[in-house]
């Protein structure tokens, strides 16, 4: 047990998230082929614009579950639209954020866009860090509207008018996924801008746009769309009770920033804060390349159900950052 | 190199004797060193022959390599290596060229300050180095002014400016475009190109140092099979040492290590004081406080100096390994974990110090202050408070370079270490 134990902390877990993405990329995006479906509460982005994916992203039955008359919410469409939460909170809380850094095929197609950019030396753009904490805020915008727009459409607030019906589904019509997740599996039949309408134009044309602003996006930033991912906004309350977790032992961090350093979203509180156990913030996709960039042993552990599976250790930070180099013992000063 | 430096027969004269002097000292700290203590581990052979042959000019050392002068342990290393030359860390700890940098400096001055600027101005350094430029971050007042004053050397000085706080992405940003300036101007210095694949080396070469260095630590943490006398000394050796000898070599030390411990063989009894060290640090030949310390029946556990226990320790991790981003991470490096009491805040300090005492089981703490280093005298109370409140004892000593104190700090010494005997059993 204890020789498991070293040999997965000692690992190469890049490497390992790298295939493994490959398979749920496969799985999630081409599992039709296979007639699999795993899911239709998905907590990422397997799009049903994708007609072989193979699941449902959440975010699709959920707009349609709110797209009801208030009424109804009191009775079947309340029910169905708890039965879909609560299917929904059960898969969140197995891998909580680790759906994002493990297999939501918009993540992989991000970190895909990066590896090509490393592959060609181009740096990553630098930016102010406070335009971006204000740019983040957009996720809490895109859910509270995600879940507002649905019921606007079917209801009419104190004497307004109810919402056009062409704005509906309102995420699914500007969500990247919907545009790129098609043309895997050669269907381009979601690039269109539909100019039947104002509103329907507008809507297709942001989507388009999106899409563009995602690859731009991702060639310069890594993760830039996880920033306003609504979807992490629901991960990311279900992972304060979720099973898998990310803890740090504050009084055995340097705060020397490694973990800062590699992290793909820029979450300086895992360096800094030295108070708090649970590490997981609205913006982390558990990648856990943090667990593996820190030197200080059991400062970072990934645990499930309490049980520690990924722990950083000195030894193996060692064995990953002087993997390469195999410098030789120097033979030459002996005498 | 500037050629108005002052050449003349008094210069030359006062070089001589300072020189004949340091070989004085030197041969006599190391015999104590040696000799008042048995079985010391036959691995520190390389190392006391490194420190007794440190004046003689050694050829072929480094390979030829160019040799940049460094001040502080905020010198990003890596970019050294990476453009072909190798750097030496110039720090002094001798009486004998603290006594001939007191004409350039108050006398009030902190002894380190004194001493190094001796060895600018007389041209003292280890191995006969002659360095092509000198680092020098603007960490304390005092080092920083050294490079400014009129004489000091005939080798040019280049400030790194190093932010005064750590804290904030600020200093952090302003910190890595000094680095990167570094980088432009070691590669105009030694007509090298810093590439990606030699950086991409010496980070690794430095990793591996790391890798032993943070090994002979854990040692010491387990088992009390090495004085702290000798373990400073390794440390020592490492400002001047080439890198590749010095890691294969302490690496031997280790394995060393590591068997006595299978054997029982310790170096003191299991019931000696364990005493962790910090505060100003002791660079070699002045070893006053531990040498003071082991004679007097403690083993010195583990020092929080940045001539020993933070030398090595911090790590550098880069995602992507390419230029533009294994330099920022260098810079970052040298600067997040950095426990300098020269940046404020410095509660990393006090967390890494108490974290120490206990990782390392410690029994007690002595706080060494030089005369005339502000910073560690102004941090020693804040300390003290914090280790009362975890009970645990600390001894504050303020010293300097000269021998002649002894007879007042042996008594204070025994005594803290009768408390600390009496706490153990």
């Amino acid at each position: 047990m204890k020789k498991i134990r070293t040999f997965i902390n000692n690992s190469n877990l890049a490497r390992f998230r790298f295939y493994f993405q490959i398979v749920a990329f496969i799985l999630f995006v081409y599992g039709g082929y296979l007639s699999i479906t795993i899911s239709e509460r998905l907590p990422v982005f397997a799009c049903p614009f994708n007609k072989v994916s193979g699941g449902t992203c959440y975010l699709m039955p959920l707009q349609h579950q709110l797209h009801i008359t208030l009424n109804r919410f009191a009775s079947s469409g309340g029910l169905h639209l708890l039965k879909g939460f609560l299917i929904f909170a059960g898969l969140s809380l197995i891998f909580s954020k680790g759906w994002c850094g493990y297999i939501c095929p918009l993540g992989t197609i991000q970190d895909w866009i990066t590896k090509a950019r490393k592959y060609l030396h181009i740096s990553f753009a630098t930016y102010d860090k406070t335009i971006f904490d204000h740019l983040k805020k957009i996720k809490y915008i895109l859910l509270f509207l995600i879940i507002l727009i649905p019921i606007g459409v079917k209801n009419s607030f104190v004497g307004l008018p109810v919402l056009p019906h062409d704005i509906f589904p309102p995420f699914c019509k500007i969500c990247p996924g919907r545009i790129l997740l098609p043309l895997f599996s050669g269907n381009t039949s979601q690039i269109y801008i539909d100019f039947s309408t104002k509103t329907a134009m507008f809507m297709t044309a942001s989507g388009i746009i999106v899409a563009g602003i995602f690859i731009t996006g991702a060639f310069v930033k890594k993760r830039f769309f996880c920033l306003f991912c609504p979807m992490a906004v629901l991960l990311f309350i279900l992972s304060k009770v979720a099973f898998l977790r990310l803890n740090k032992d504050g009084a055995k961090c340097t705060r020397c920033g490694n973990c800062y350093r590699v992290c793909d979203v820029g979450i300086r509180e895992i360096a800094d804060d030295i108070t708090n156990k649970n590490i997981v913030k609205d913006d982390c996709i558990m990648c856990f390349k943090c667990v593996e960039a820190c030197p200080e042993n059991k400062c970072l552990t990934v645990s499930f159900l309490r049980i520690p599976l990924f722990t950083s250790t000195e030894t193996g930070f060692f064995k990953r950052y002087t993997r390469k180099s195999h410098t030789p013992p120097d033979s030459r000063s002996v005498k | 190199m500037k050629n108005n430096f002052p050449v003349n027969n008094r210069f030359k004269n006062i070089r001589e004797s300072a020189k004949s002097s340091l070989l004085l000292e030197i041969e006599k700290s190391l015999k104590e060193i040696k000799e008042t203590f048995p079985d010391n581990p036959e691995g520190m052979g390389y190392f006391y022959k490194k420190f007794s042959t440190v004046l003689e000019k050694t050829s072929g050392i480094y390979n030829g390599k160019d040799v940049i002068g460094i001040m502080c342990i905020q010198v990003p290393e890596e970019l050294i290596y990476a453009v072909g030359a190798t750097p030496v860390r110039i720090c002094s700890g001798a009486y004998s060229m603290e006594q001939a940098g007191t004409e350039l400096l108050s006398p009030k001055a902190c002894p380190l300050i004194k001493s190094t600027m001796g060895s600018l101005h007389l041209n003292i350094f280890a191995n006969g180095i002659e360095p092509l430029m000198i680092i020098n971050p603007t960490t304390c007042d005092q080092k920083k002014k050294i490079g400014e004053i009129e004489g000091t050397s005939r080798i040019p000085f280049y400030t790194l400016e190093l932010p005064p706080s750590k804290e904030t992405e600020e200093a952090r940003f302003y910190w890595q475009s000094v680095v990167k300036k570094l980088a432009k101007k070691l590669e105009n210095v030694t007509g090298q190109k810093l590439t990606r694949k030699r950086l991409k080396k010496a980070i690794s070469i430095v990793s591996l140092a790391q890798a032993q260095f943070r090994r002979f630590y854990n040692i010491r943490k387990k088992w009390p099979v090495i004085l702290g006398k000798d373990a400073i000394l390794v440390s020592n050796a490492y400002f001047f040492d080439d890198i590749i000898s010095w890691t294969y070599r302490l690496s031997l030390l280790n394995d060393e290590l590591d068997d006595r411990a299978m054997k029982k063989q310790y170096i003191v009894s299991k019931k000696a004081p364990r005493i962790f060290l910090t505060g100003s640090p002791s660079i070699f030949p002045n070893m006053k406080i531990p040498v003071l310390i082991e004679q007097l029946g403690g083993i010195i556990v583990a020092e929080e100096f940045c001539s020993s226990g933070r030398l090595l320790y911090d790590t550098v991790a880069v995602d992507e390994w390419s230029l533009y981003d294994m330099i920022p991470a260098l810079a970052d490096r040298y600067l997040k974990p950095c426990t300098c009491p020269s940046f404020t805040p410095n509660i990393d300090r006090e967390r890494k110090i108490l974290t120490m005492v206990k990782d390392f089981f410690a029994d007690g703490v002595i706080y060494q202050s030089f005369t005339g280093c502000q910073l560690y005298h102004m941090e020693a109370k804040r300390v003290e408070k914090i280790l009362e409140k975890y009970e645990i004892p600390m001894l504050y000593i303020e010293t300097d370079y000269a021998a002649d104190n002894t007879g007042q700090l042996t008594t204070r010494v025994e005594a803290f270490m009768e408390l600390l005997q009496n706490k153990i059993t």
